[in-house]
C-alpha cells in the first residue's frame, strides 16, 4: 500500500460519524439518577474523610482522659462527645473510617479478581473444568458467610491481615458463581460463535467478546458486597478477631461502647450509624450502577 | 450451474448429542440431531436446506463450520478433507456463516467496523488495513461507512444488522457462505432487499451458498438445488424444479402442500401433516417418516430406504415407494407414474 493510499484511508476513517460508546451512556443515565448521585457523593465524602483523617480530625483519636469519660453529644470541644476512655468521638469516627473502609473494600476487590478469574474460566471452558471449579467453590458456599469468616479468622488468628484474608476467601464463591453464570450465558450467544468461526483463540475471544459483556454485571454485584464486607469486618472486630484496641475501627468501637449504652445511648450508637450510612450508600450506589448499565437497546 | 465439480462434499456426517442424567450421566440416550447425511455443493451453486424445526438444519450448518465437532463423517472442500489435507483454520477462512438472530450475532460493545475487522485482525491483518477492509465491505453491503462504521448494534435496524453480519462473513473472502435462517427474522420487505443483496454478492464474488430456511418460497427463489431433511436424515435432494414440480418423498409433498397458496384453485383444504415430528432421542425404526406417512406399508417400519437415485438427473429420495422391488405395494406403480 502506497503512502498516499494509506493517508487517504486514514482520512476516510477519521471522518466516520461515531456514536457515543456504551460507558458514556451509562454515565449519562447514572447522572440522571438522584438517589445514586447522592449515594456516590456520600461514598466520596467518606473516602475523602478517611484518606484525609489526620488533617480533618480535630483531636488526637488516641488521647484519653479519665476526667472526661462519656460526655454527651454537643459538649464544648467534643462535638460528638467522648468514649468510655474519654477520647474524642468525632476524631475516632473519622480515623475509624480508614480501617473500616479498608476492611470493607479490600476483600471485595481481591475477591472480584479471583472470583471473576475462576468464574469466567469455568463458564467459558465448561464441561469438566466447570464441574471441578464450581463444585469446589460450592463447598465454601455451603457455609453461612458469617460463620465462615469467623472460623477462618479464628483459625488464622486475630489481626487486620488475617481478617482481610478470611473475608476475601468468604467473597470469592459468590462472585465466582455470578461470573460463571454470566459467562455461560454470554458464551452461548451467536457473536461468540461467530468469533469462534473466525478462528480466534479462546484468550482473544474472552478478551474482546466476553470480558466487556460480563465485567459489568460482576462489578455491580461486587459493589453490593462491599456493604456486607463492611458489616462482616465490623462483626469480626466486635468479636475481637479483626482490629485490636486501641485502634479506632467502627465495629470495635461499637463493641467497647456497648457497656455505655445505658449511660450515653446516642454516643454509643454513633459507630453503628456510620456503618449503616456507609453500607447503605454502597448498596444504593450498586443499585444505581445496575439500573444505569441495564439496557437492551 | 450443473456439471461443475463439487466444492463442498459432506459424507455420512453424524452428530449425536448425549443426554445428561441417569446414573453418573450414562444410559440416558442420545439425540440423533444429524444422523448420517451425505450431500455435495457445486461451486457457484446455492443449496437450499428445508425441514421442520428440530430436523437438524442448524446442527448441519454448525457442523460445516466446525462450531460443533462431528462424531463421524467427513467434510471436504475442493477435494481436500478436513483433518487430512485441510486445516481447520483454512476451512474457517473458506466457509463462513451468517446467523439467524442479527442482534445476538453482534457484540453490543463493538462498533460495526470493529465487529467486521475482528476476524481479519485475529488472522494477522494489521488494524489499519482491517478497518479499511471493514469500510470497503460496509459499502459493498449497501451501508455508507461514514454513517455506519462507528455505530453500535442497537442503533441499527434488523436488516442493517444482517447486512453487517454478511459483511463480517465476507471479510475472509470465503468461497462458501452458510446462511442459517439468515433472513427469517426480517420483515418481508427487508427480507427481499437482503435476498437481492445476497444474489448480487454471489454473482460479483462468485460465492457458493448453503441456504437454510423453513420458508419454502424463499428457498425456491434462492436455490439451484434443494435438500429436504427429516429427523436428522436427508429425505430428498435434487434440483429445485424437480423438487417443487415432481416431489417424490411423501414428506416433501406434505411440506409443499402446506405452503400457503395465492391461487384459489390450489387452496390448502386439509392439514397435510398432523402432529409434531417424533422424538429424535428415539426415532422410529425403518423409514423415520413412516409414523406420519399416509402411504406407510410394512416394509417402511422394517427397513430404512436409504437415498435412491431417481431416473431424473441428480434427484435422490429416501422412500421405498421410489425404489423398484423394495416390497412396498405402491413402488412399481409410482415409478411408472414418475416416468
Amino acid at each position: 500500500m502506497s503512502a498516499a493510499a494509506t493517508a487517504a484511508k486514514l482520512e476516510a476513517i477519521a471522518v466516520v460519524e461515531r456514536s457515543p460508546g456504551y460507558w458514556s451512556g451509562v454515565l449519562r443515565r447514572f447522572r440522571r439518577d438522584p438517589v445514586a448521585m447522592v449515594a456516590l457523593c456520600v461514598v466520596v465524602a467518606l473516602v475523602l474523610m478517611a484518606v484525609l483523617a489526620p488533617w480533618v480530625a480535630p483531636a488526637d483519636p488516641y488521647r484519653s482522659s479519665m476526667l472526661r469519660r462519656l460526655r454527651p453529644i454537643g459538649t464544648p470541644g467534643f462535638p460528638l462527645g467522648t468514649d468510655e476512655l474519654g477520647r474524642d468521638m468525632l476524631s475516632r469516627l473519622i480515623h475509624g473510617g480508614r480501617l473500616s473502609l479498608l476492611m470493607g473494600v479490600t476483600p471485595v476487590f481481591i475477591a472480584f479478581f479471583v472470583g471473576s478469574f475462576i468464574g469466567i474460566t469455568a463458564g467459558y471452558l465448561g464441561g469438566k473444568v466447570n464441574t471441578i471449579l464450581m463444585r469446589t467453590v460450592d463447598v465454601f458456599f455451603a457455609f453461612p458467610s458469617v460463620l465462615l469468616a469467623i472460623a477462618l479468622s479464628g483459625a488464622l488468628g486475630a489481626g487486620i491481615f488475617n481478617g482481610l484474608l478470611s473475608l476475601s476467601i468468604v467473597f470469592v464463591p459468590p462472585i465466582a458463581r455470578i461470573a460463571e453464570s454470566v459467562t455461560t450465558a454470554v458464551r452461548k450467544i451467536d457473536y461468540v460463535e461467530a468469533a469462534r468461526a473466525s478462528g480466534a483463540s479462546a484468550m482473544t475471544i474472552i478478551r474482546v467478546h466476553v470480558l466487556g459483556n460480563v465485567m459489568g454485571p460482576i462489578f455491580v454485584y461486587a459493589t453490593g458486597l462491599i456493604s456486607v464486607s463492611l458489616i462482616l469486618a465490623s462483626g469480626l472486630s466486635f468479636l475481637g478477631l479483626g482490629v485490636k484496641p486501641p485502634e479506632p475501627e467502627w465495629g470495635l468501637m461499637l463493641n467497647t461502647l456497648r457497656n455505655a449504652i445505658y449511660v450515653q445511648p446516642w454516643v454509643a450508637a454513633l459507630p453503628g450509624a456510620m456503618i449503616f450510612i456507609t453500607s447503605i450508600s454502597f448498596n444504593l450506589l450498586s443499585d444505581g450502577l445496575r439500573s444505569a448499565m441495564d439496557i437492551k437497546a | 450451474m450443473t456439471a461443475a465439480a463439487p466444492l463442498l462434499q459432506v459424507t455420512d456426517l453424524r452428530r449425536h448429542f448425549p443426554l445428561k442424567g441417569g446414573f453418573l450421566g450414562r444410559g440416558a440416550g442420545v439425540v440423533r440431531a444429524v444422523d448420517g447425511i451425505t450431500f455435495d455443493v457445486a461451486e457457484g451453486e446455492t443449496l437450499g436446506i428445508v425441514g421442520e424445526s428440530g430436523c437438524g438444519k442448524s446442527t448441519t450448518a454448525r457442523l460445516l463450520v466446525d462450531l460443533i465437532t462431528p462424531d463421524s463423517g467427513t467434510i471436504a472442500l475442493g477435494g481436500r478433507r478436513l483433518g487430512v489435507d485441510l486445516t481447520l483454520k483454512e476451512l474457517r477462512r473458506q466457509v463462513q456463516m451468517v446467523f439467524q438472530d442479527s442482534y445476538a450475532s453482534l457484540n453490543p460493545r463493538l462498533t460495526m467496523e470493529e465487529a467486521i475487522a475482528f476476524g481479519p485482525m485475529v488472522n494477522g491483518v494489521p488494524a489499519m488495513a482491517a478497518t479499511g477492509l471493514a469500510h470497503e465491505l460496509l459499502r459493498k453491503v449497501g451501508l455508507e461507512p461514514k454513517r455506519f462504521a462507528g455505530r453500535y448494534p442497537h442503533e441499527l435496524s434488523g436488516g442493517q444488522r444482517q447486512r453487517v453480519n454478511i459483511a463480517r462473513a465476507l471479510a475472509f473472502k470465503p468461497k462458501v457462505v452458510i446462511l442459517d435462517e439468515a433472513v427469517s427474522a426480517l420483515d418481508k420487505s427487508v427480507e427481499a432487499q437482503v435476498l437481492n443483496l445476497l444474489g448480487d454478492l454471489k454473482r460479483e464474488l462468485g460465492l457458493t451458498y448453503v441456504f437454510i430456511s423453513h420458508d419454502l418460497n424463499v428457498v425456491r427463489y434462492m436455490s439451484d438445488r434443494v435438500m429436504v431433511m427429516y429427523l436428522g436424515e436427508v429425505a430428498e435432494i435434487g434440483p429445485v424444479d424437480a423438487i417443487y414440480a415432481r416431489p417424490t418423498h411423501p414428506y416433501t409433498r406434505a411440506l409443499l402442500a402446506a405452503m400457503p397458496s395465492m391461487d384459489p384453485d390450489k387452496l390448502t383444504r386439509e392439514a397435510p401433516l398432523a402432529g409434531d415430528p417424533p422424538n429424535p432421542i428415539n426415532p422410529p425404526s425403518g423409514c423415520r417418516f413412516h409414523t406420519r406417512c399416509r402411504h406407510a406399508a410394512d416394509v417402511c417400519g422394517q427397513r430404512s430406504p436409504g437415498l435412491y437415485a431417481l431416473p431424473s438427473a441428480r434427484h435422490l429420495a429416501a422412500c421405498h415407494m421410489a425404489i423398484p422391488g423394495s416390497g412396498h405395494p405402491e413402488a412399481a406403480a409410482r415409478l411408472e407414474a414418475a416416468e
